[in-house]
């Protein structure tokens, strides 16, 4: 049977020309806003790269009290080429919240998210979410001193939510402290429960993006057919592949010079040691905690901050849903808005640093 | 009395008898289900410590000791009382440390300070620290939960 024949085979069977013939024909438009267009793809990169060095960790760690923080240090030190698998993981994992954040603002501040296209940013938000969810229970498994106050702070906010917030709590400690016990859930749900959220909110989220085509900015609207396009397959992605050389390299070369500590172990009876830090992404939330005063009006200061910041992720979350006027000064509004948010945000990242 | 139509379809009929009974077996999954992502807990209504380890501390000194998955902090006063306190912050959880040259306690996750009878002074933490009941009975050196009674 010759090549030909097989492929027809499987064509038939599959379906894969459609999809080909589907790809060549959606076009990606270019103008001086294109560039964005590729934040997508380098998630997805760092993502798999998660994927694969997540399994390849997995072989070796223990998510036990006694044996994680001895687990990493035997892979960052017998483990042949663990330190660099580790490496990988850990900066990997901050590249792809740096391009999140990028890819998200982008669709913000261009309001690639008009109709039809809520949903797909909705999807979006709660990737957003998952990724820093991946981040948060990643912290605490290398079990040193700093990842368990961390943890401690962390998975105590939530108790400040009126009602609901102790039972978040619980959950998230798997009891009333952190402990072993915390750490063995933190570890299942960063290795099975979000990583099914993870492909299914993807899965989605590329199905919404197929399904709308890519949006085209605000001032090209009126004007679509005169804007130049790109074939998606394969002109856009061998584009896109050029950028993956890039951040690969990028990646490679901090991974390589400066990988990540371990700390000794994590002890439930020491004082909690200074300059606890979350992961970075998290500081403008951490340094927001920390400007609170302990009591403000009738509740605590605590209590006012987190419904402020989830005051603050609802409108994020529901953002298309406002922005419906997009020219008029309300949409302008909410487009400068996107600058401030990052002004804040870098600004209490700092100021937590110092 | 016999009606003539039926009031309701059959395919109605069996969608609700189906339907009733799969959301049925499924709440009735959901409380064990929760049960068992919920543990019990319980903090330890007392623990208890060999006197001798603590009797000879110098004033103004403290001790850990393990109450149950926290640290509890067990402090010599200066005229010879001794307290034992809960040792994490009100705030955040965090442990706290006893710094005896300044006389507070200390907690380095945001900066929270409690004076050495673990009353909030600075910072965020919001009341003071937990405080428990110490008895001395022979040998022993029995720390409780205000309140608690154990025979
Ligand atoms: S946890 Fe102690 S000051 Fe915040």
């Amino acid at each position: 049977m010759s090549l030909r024949k097989l492929m027809d085979w499987f064509d038939n069977r599959l379906g894969i020309s459609d999809v080909l013939s589907f790809m060549t024909k959606k076009d990606i438009p270019q103008h001086k806003h294109s560039i964005w267009y590729y934040t997508g793809s380098s998630i997805l990169l760092f993502f798999c790269i998660q994927v694969v060095t997540g399994f390849m960790l997995a072989l070796y760690y223990r998510p036990t009290l006694e044996e994680a923080n001895a687990s990493v240090a035997r892979i960052m030190t017998e483990v042949p080429m663990g330190w660099l698998v580790r490496s990988l993981h850990s900066w990997s994992a901050s590249f792809m919240i740096i391009f999140v954040f990028v890819h998200l603002l982008s669709i913000w501040i261009t309001k690639a998210y008009r109709p039809p296209r809520e949903i797909t940013w909705m999807t979006g938000v709660f990737l957003l979410v998952v990724s820093l969810a991946f981040g948060f229970t990643g912290y605490l498994l290398p079990w040193d001193d700093l990842s368990l106050s961390a943890t401690k702070v962390g998975t105590d906010i939530p108790r400040a939510i009126p009602v609901m917030g102790a039972w978040v709590t619980k959950f998230l400690r798997g009891g009333e402290d952190v402990t072993g016990d915390t750490l063995t859930r933190f570890f299942s749900i960063h290795i099975s429960i979000l990583p099914v959220f993870a492909f299914l909110f993807l899965a989605f989220h590329l199905f919404l993006i197929q399904k709308h085509g890519v949006s085209y900015p605000l001032e090209l609207e009126e004007k679509k057919e005169r804007v130049k396009t790109l074939p998606f397959w394969p002109n856009f992605v061998y584009r896109e592949m050029v950028v993956w050389l890039v951040l690969i390299g990028i990646l490679c070369t901090v991974v390589i010079f400066l990988p990540p500590s371990l700390d000794t172990q994590a002890d439930l009876m020491a004082p909690a040691p200074e300059g606890v830090k979350p992961e970075w992404y998290f500081l403008f939330l951490f340094q927001t905690l920390k400007i609170f005063p302990s009591q403000m009006l009738i509740v605590s200061g605590e209590t006012m901050a987190i419904l402020l910041i989830l005051l603050g992720f609802m409108l994020f979350f529901f953002l298309p849903l406002f922005d419906t006027k997009p020219t008029e000064w309300r949409g302008k509004l909410i487009t400068f808005s996107a600058y401030i948010v990052v002004l804040y945000a870098v600004i209490m990242s700092v100021w937590s640093l110092l | 009395m016999k009606i003539k139509y039926s009031l309701i379809t059959r395919r109605n009929f069996l969608n609700g008898l189906l339907g009733g009974w799969a959301a049925a077996l499924m709440a009735s999954f959901i409380s064990p289900a929760l049960k068992f992502v919920f543990p019990p807990y319980r903090e330890p209504d007392e623990v208890i410590l060999p006197w001798s380890e603590y009797k000879d501390m110098s004033p103004n000194s403290t001790k850990i000791f393990p109450w149950g998955s926290k640290p509890g902090i067990f402090k010599q006063n200066d005229d010879g009382t001794h307290t034992a306190f809960v040792g994490v912050c009100t705030h955040l959880d965090c442990n706290v440390t006893y710094i005896p040259d300044q006389r507070k306690f200390f907690c380095a996750c945001h900066d929270g300070w409690y004076d050495e009878n673990g009353i909030q002074i600075a910072g965020p933490p919001p009341t003071p620290m937990r405080k428990l009941e110490i008895t001395i009975e022979g040998e022993d050196l029995i720390i409780r939960k205000p309140g608690v009674k154990v025979e």
